[in-house]
């Protein structure tokens, strides 16, 4: 009881975050291990700690649509475009984002899991980008990102290899009739025969089964679902990013 | 060559700061305890982390040096909004008004009453407590990612964990009272 006054709060919490030397340690442990008040004070702090630990293993994602950004508005856009561009540098890194709004994602969210624990590497020179938005702001980042990649590989005389995935809202960008870049799709696709277009089958199906009359760009693949594209991609190597 | 491995390093970086998102999300959150302005202190903390990235000089302390960014991001959101709130007020509300309606409502679990705990903590003890135990930093990197002397670190930390103790026993739920066996007597 008398050791446990003379041991003080600082020294108890520097010792259960280690950040005592050796030769303190060992004095600490020696004194816990003879007094049981110092112990139980020793456990108190660690089941502090534990529980603040367990309180943040998780914290709440923001919802990004809803998110009234305190950021100027052009700023954010920003923001999105070095978010990607972020993203671009590992697949791994892609989990803590969540741009989810579609049931799928967490299928592929699965299959990215699957796929880096078997810890096969993506091959940087194969990319997919999925889009699965309507929204104008992601349509044209995911053609500056693929455009982006395209020139600076023909740049550097590197292969490159970019396939434009999209389903749900994310079809409209490969839309001939719907598209607010067709023009610009078609000339890209001139000038980079390696850019593929692959529209999501069962997005497709979706639309025409509701009445819409789709008609696809030029030269765009069908798959019979984003889901199944992807899945085979993956296997195959190529990295993954969402816009 | 050089070029080479210059391009190399920057990639890396870009990686290993992307890699860092989910934590500067956690402590972010942690700190302010609303998820869309944690979101937006992680995504300026990164581009300005992207912007100024030649500025560090030793890659292995690039975690630190996030997280002096995110701490500098969240004292520059406070004085961009100053008019609309005072950090002092609201610390003010919550010392004299230990219950706000949110309280109320994270009342039910153990992991919303740590949290309701944690943010009730002074700010500076909150920031402190949150860098040792979710990122598990050493007294020294918080002192210099804080701008504090290691002394502060250490008293702040002391403060906010006796203050925690007491705030969740506080919560506990409360021993049951001594029944009183009802005995007959003739």
């Amino acid at each position: 009881m008398k050791q446990d006054q003379t041991i003080s709060d600082e020294f108890l919490n520097a010792f259960i975050d280690d950040q005592l030397d050796p030769a303190e340690k060992s004095r600490a442990f020696e004194l816990i291990e003879q007094d049981e008040s110092l112990k139980a004070r020793v456990c108190e702090l660690r089941g502090l700690k534990a529980r603040v630990r367990h309180a943040y293993l998780n914290p709440p994602q923001p919802a990004r649509a809803a998110t009234k950004s305190w950021l100027s508005g052009a700023l954010s856009r920003q923001a999105l475009a070095a978010s990607l561009f972020l993203a671009l540098g590992s697949v791994s890194g892609w989990f803590a984002h969540n741009w989810t709004g579609y049931g799928s994602d967490r299928e592929v969210m699965r299959l990215l899991q699957a796929v880096q624990r078997n810890d096969i590497g993506g091959d940087p020179r194969k990319l997919m980008i999925h889009v699965g938005n309507s929204n104008p702001v992601r349509l044209a980042t995911a053609l500056d990102e693929a455009e982006n990649l395209l020139a600076s590989a023909r740049h550097a005389k590197r292969p490159m290899q970019v396939e434009i995935i999209a389903n749900g809202g994310g079809l409209d960008l490969l839309r001939a009739d719907a598209s607010p870049y067709a023009r610009r799709i078609v000339s890209m696709r001139e000038k980079y025969p390696n850019l593929d277009l692959t529209a999501c089958g069962q997005t497709v199906r979706n639309l025409r089964a509701k009445g819409v009359e789709v008609r696809l760009l030029p030269d765009t693949g069908v798959a019979s679902s984003a889901l199944d594209e992807i899945t085979l991609r993956l296997k195959q190597g190529w990295g993954y990013i969402k816009v | 060559m050089k070029i080479l491995s210059l391009i190399c390093r920057t990639r890396d970086l870009r990686k290993q700061m992307e890699q860092s998102r989910s934590k500067l999300y956690r402590v972010a959150y942690s700190w302010s305890h609303d998820a869309a302005l944690a979101d937006d202190l992680v995504q300026e903390t990164l581009s300005r982390a992207l912007k100024n990235a030649d500025q560090l000089r030793d890659p292995e302390l690039l975690n630190s040096w996030l997280f002096r960014i995110l701490n500098n991001c969240w004292h520059d959101h406070f004085r961009q909004h100053r008019v609309m709130e005072d950090i002092d007020d609201v610390e003010d509300y919550r010392c004299v008004n230990p219950t706000t309606p949110e309280d109320m409502h994270a009342r039910n679990q153990i992991v919303d009453r740590v949290r309701d705990a944690v943010s009730r903590l002074p700010l500076g003890q909150r920031q402190v407590l949150t860098l040792v135990d979710l990122e598990e930093f050493s007294y020294a990197e918080v002192a210099g990612i804080l701008a504090l002397p290691a002394g502060t670190v250490m008293s702040r930390l002391c403060r906010a964990r006796r203050a925690l103790k007491d705030s969740l026993q506080e919560l506990a739920p409360p021993q049951p009272a001594q029944i009183t066996q009802i005995r007959r007597v003739k």
